[in-house]
């Protein structure tokens, strides 16, 4: 793969598939991939907590995989396949995660949920049925500042082994 | 009727924020040509600022402006906490500082860009000159003669003195055969919200100004920026959107605040302000740094004969709207009570300025200080006695057959469960098993075991009396509630709170329903916009079930009173013969006889063939008001076990028990996460929580990295359990429920770790117990008795 070789104050293009569709947006080499998510692309579910990879937020699928979307750039992520918040219903329903938070009261705010969600997908994919444990350990990535984080543990738990989200 | 309050009914507001639709402050859209401010912040603790140049900031492309101190001052007066106590020193603040800097953090200068990144860079490019001057950082020390003076109003910096004492207090006292003393230190800690602050005000047509911001207190906030901008406050509309938790954090009115709303109506363009996580931590209110020196002198049962307290709280740089920067200090001092029967009591309650951030009111306020201070003198009575720390508790306590009872600081308690939450609490966590297998030594398996105890009263739902008892003559107190049959006969009620994760959709659509006789899918709720609700003082201090939902109980109750007027006349009854309920009016023990909803709203709007009884007017709305008797007094007791490393001195919570008394519970569900999160919250500030600033005013742990806040893997299964008493002196009978999880999770979490180093005679006193902490302490102890 070679370097892109690219100017501080030029905005470039970028190219990328979130929730399913082609998209494309301008970005200068600096701008954060959530930054570039939410203002540019016009998705603001993916939230920001901290800038600094520590709250978890920000969360998103990027090929697959959960990853904090404040310590990239947006330049990173052309040609990958995103996943946000915005891509997890299917129409007006819920998915079987989301409709789980919603019975288990496993947000309050809702600010850190979005990042928890696709972390939680990613998690449930590759451990299926996890212990109690496993999901507290993945759920450390992630400060709720509301729930004290029972509810959320529930919540996974209760998809977990049941054919996933 | 009973149908829907008690039910734990899933959330409404659940759906869009699961799906990424809910929209926070940055996530309002923002109208073309919005401009981004950025603050440069001080990096020094008190310093002369001697020059700002702003030519190479002014220079960048994309930059409209680059304002100091005394720009801004031409736009936003200086602000004054006018807390109005006997003791208490007001001193002014400029929004953005003109002379002084008096805490890392404080804003210096304003940017103002096209854009946010630009914003930062222009940040960087502000030269300013500072003389650094000398601080007062440490909370005993600044009240030396010799100390660096924050502000010239506040001599010996010290901003609050209050001073009390009952009749024949001494004499109490000295009567006393056993007196313990020990010196409490509760460290400064933060709400820290998820979602940093942020707000955008947008000029509308005719000088009017539109402002959403990430507040729990609309209305204050309206009435301060208007009176600071000079904007006509009848021109200014707050509007808040979905607010990322709030914890009191958001219950103060902050300069950027002041600074955007000024700044719009200044370009004439839209500007918008969105903080980062350094800044949060840094210049947000932070809560806490509290000293209590308590003196318990007691009899051969334990049972308290008086009590002196010397209670001290930092308020940092400045006292802050709208709460000024004593209530943590009368509330320390007042609260320390609790559920105990304590007549002779004494204290002097001080607060004194520091070169720190400013301190101000976090979820519990002083409460899980001062309760840190009380129950942990209860252990050591316990301890000196040889008595049981719950039993010396219980017989402490005031019996619920004593209730309603005054306590002595003038606060009534009309209703409670003390003695019955703490053995229900006990049977939960098996307190009785747990002791009897417990060895004097407290080592059981490699570690230290211990179990702690909190018991304590919550004040929740204050009204104006209990603010003006503290000085806070302009907190109103009250709320309102405005309930709208509309012609459909649909609901719309509008409420004067403004909710951060606490479900009020819900809620309060539980409370008009039954208020008014209709269904709860009928009902929506509205608040959080000034344009559209009336004035209340909003949502913070466990009062939103209380006020608001007292005051949409006396609304909804009015209008339900006109439906059955109309509804009388519709079907030739007299009115105190027919009956409202499920969405229809009937003449009493003839069902068949009645008329629905919608033909009664159609009637009150003038939309049908039938006519309003004479005299009656049209429209079906009614808005009152509630201001709730002085407060209105929760309680809990929580129970916590522990184990204690005696290696790396880390804290494991095995088992924790709550059994609260919020009297009528709306939402089982919903009070059960408040009281959730709540202990979370009380084990990070128990165990690792703390903003540490070094000798010279720096703050050390700005970043979440370094500001630990408790994980999943922290914070164990919780036993939760229920008394409800409801309160008689409020309407409704709700106690408020927001606090009560952090408020004795803190005290008995620290409990338990003082029980489990009993044997080798380490008291605890302070907060966070952090791991190197205890391990230092144990070590010391092992080493003594080694040598």
């Amino acid at each position: 793969m070679s370097m892109v070789r690219v100017k501080a104050d030029d905005r470039h293009r970028v190219s990328l598939t979130v929730n399913g569709r082609r998209r494309t947006g301008h970005a200068e080499p600096r701008m954060q991939l959530c930054d570039f998510l939410r203002h540019e692309l016009g998705l603001p579910g993916t939230h920001v907590g901290c800038e600094h990879g520590v709250c978890g937020a920000c969360t998103v699928l990027i090929d697959g995989r959960a990853q904090r979307s404040c310590t990239q750039f947006a330049l990173q992520a052309e040609g990958t396949e995103i996943t946000t918040v915005e891509g997890l219903a299917e129409g007006e329903t819920l998915n079987r995660l989301q409709a789980a938070f919603r019975d288990h009261h496993a947000l309050q705010c809702g600010f850190c949920t979005a990042g928890i969600l696709m972390s939680a997908t990613h998690f449930l994919r590759e451990v299926p049925a996890p212990s109690e444990a496993e999901v507290r350990d993945m759920l450390s990535g992630h400060i709720c500042r509301c729930t004290g984080y029972d509810s959320i543990v529930r919540a996974i738990l209760s998809v977990a082994g049941e054919g996933g989200t | 009727m009973n149908e829907f309050v008690g039910r734990a009914l899933l959330r409404r507001e659940d759906a869009h924020l699961l799906r990424g639709e809910a929209r926070f402050i940055d996530d309002v859209p923002e109208p073309d040509g919005t401009l981004h401010l950025g603050f440069v912040l001080s990096p020094h603790a008190h310093a002369r600022i001697l020059e700002v140049d702003t030519a190479a900031a002014a220079a960048l492309p994309g930059i409209q402006a680059v304002l100091t101190g005394a720009d801004i001052a031409a736009h936003v007066q200086p602000i004054v906490a006018e807390v109005e106590i006997e003791g208490y020193r007001r001193h002014g603040r400029d929004v953005v500082a003109r002379d002084l800097v008096r805490f890392v953090g404080e804003a210096v200068a304003v940017v103002v860009a096209e854009d946010p990144y630009v914003a930062q860079d222009a940040i960087e490019l502000v030269e300013v000159s500072y003389e650094p001057l000398a601080a007062s950082i440490d909370m005993e020390a600044t009240t030396a003669a010799d100390a660096p003076r924050v502000h010239e109003a506040v001599p010996g910096n010290l901003v609050f003195e209050g001073r009390f004492a009952t009749e024949g207090f001494d004499e109490a006292f000295a009567a006393a055969p056993h007196v313990l003393k020990e010196r409490f230190k509760s460290g400064r800690v933060g709400g820290v919200p998820l979602e940093p602050r942020g707000c955008l005000a947008v000029p509308e047509p005719g000088g009017a100004l539109t402002f959403y911001t990430s507040t729990q207190i609309p209305h204050m906030l309206r009435t301060a920026v208007a009176k600071y901008i000079g904007c006509p406050e009848s021109r200014l509309r707050v509007v808040v959107p979905e607010v990322g938790g709030g914890f009191g954090t958001k219950a103060q009115i902050y300069p950027e605040e002041f600074v955007t709303a000024a700044l719009a109506r200044h370009f004439r363009r839209p500007v918008k302000w969105i903080q980062d996580r350094r800044e949060e931590l840094i210049t947000d209110i932070h809560s806490r740094d509290h000293i209590y020196e308590v003196e318990v002198a007691f009899d051969g049962e334990g049972l308290v004969q008086a009590l002196r307290s010397r209670v001290r709280t930092n308020a940092g740089a400045y006292s802050t709207l709208p709460f000024g920067c004593t209530l943590e200090t009368t509330g320390g001092a007042r609260m320390i009570v609790g559920p105990y029967r304590i007549t002779n009591y004494a204290y002097v309650a001080q607060a004194v300025v520091t070169h720190t951030g400013p301190v101000g009111a976090y979820r519990g306020v002083a409460q899980p200080s001062c309760y840190m201070a009380i129950e942990g003198m209860m252990d050591r009575i316990a301890r000196h006695l040889d008595i049981d720390p719950a039993e010396v508790r219980l017989r402490n306590m005031v019996p619920t057959a004593e209730l309603p009872w005054t306590n002595v600081v003038g606060v009534r308690y009309d209703t409670g469960s003390y003695q019955e939450s703490l053995r229900a609490a006990m049977e939960a966590i098996d307190y009785e098993g747990f002791r009897a297998g417990q060895p004097a030594d407290r080592l059981v398996d490699g570690k230290y075991r211990g179990i702690g105890i909190c018991s304590f009263t919550e004040v929740s739902g204050t009204g104006a009396p209990g603010w003006r008892a503290r000085g806070l003559v302009r907190l109103p107190g009250f709320d309102t509630g405005l309930v709208r049959v509309e012609p459909s006969g649909e609901v719309t009620a509008f409420v004067s709170h403004a909710h951060a994760g606490q479900g009020h959709y819900t809620t309060f659509a539980q409370v008009v329903a039954d208020a008014l006789g209709v269904d709860f899918a009928d009902v929506t709720i509205i608040e959080g916009d000034t344009a559209a609700v009336p004035y209340g003082t909003g949502t913070f201090a466990s009062r939103s079930a209380v006020t608001g939902g007292g005051a949409l109980i006396r609304a909804a109750t009015k209008v339900r009173d006109k439906m059955r007027r109309i509804a009388a006349h519709i079907l030739e009854a007299a009115v105190e013969d027919v009956v409202f309920e499920a969405g229809r009016a009937h003449v009493a023990g003839v069902e068949g006889h009645g008329v629905d909803m919608r033909r009664i709203a159609e009637t009150a709007y003038a939309m049908n063939e039938l006519t309003l009884p004479e005299g009656e007017d049209f429209g079906l709305e009614e808005t009152d008001f509630y201001d709730p008797p002085l407060v209105t007094m929760a309680n809990a007791s929580h129970i916590a076990r522990v184990a204690v490393d005696a290696e790396d001195g880390r804290v494991e919570i095995e088992a924790y028990a709550v059994v609260h008394d919020c009297g009528r519970l709306i939402n089982p569900m919903i009070v059960d996460g408040q009281i959730h999160g709540g202990v979370a919250q009380g084990i990070g500030e128990a165990l690792m929580e703390e903003f540490v600033y070094d000798d010279e005013g720096q703050i050390q742990n700005a970043t979440l990295l370094d500001y630990l806040l408790p994980t999943a893997e922290d914070i164990p299964d919780i036993t939760l359990g229920h008394i409800e008493s409801p309160t008689i002196d409020a309407v409704g009978g709700f106690k408020g429920v927001g606090e009560g999880g952090v408020i004795g999770a803190v005290p008995a979490v620290l409990n338990a770790v003082g029980d489990a180093l009993s044997g080798l005679g380490i008291e605890i006193a302070t907060k966070p117990l952090r791991p190197s902490l205890l391990a230092g302490e144990i070590r010391k102890v092992r080493d003594g008795s080694a040598s």
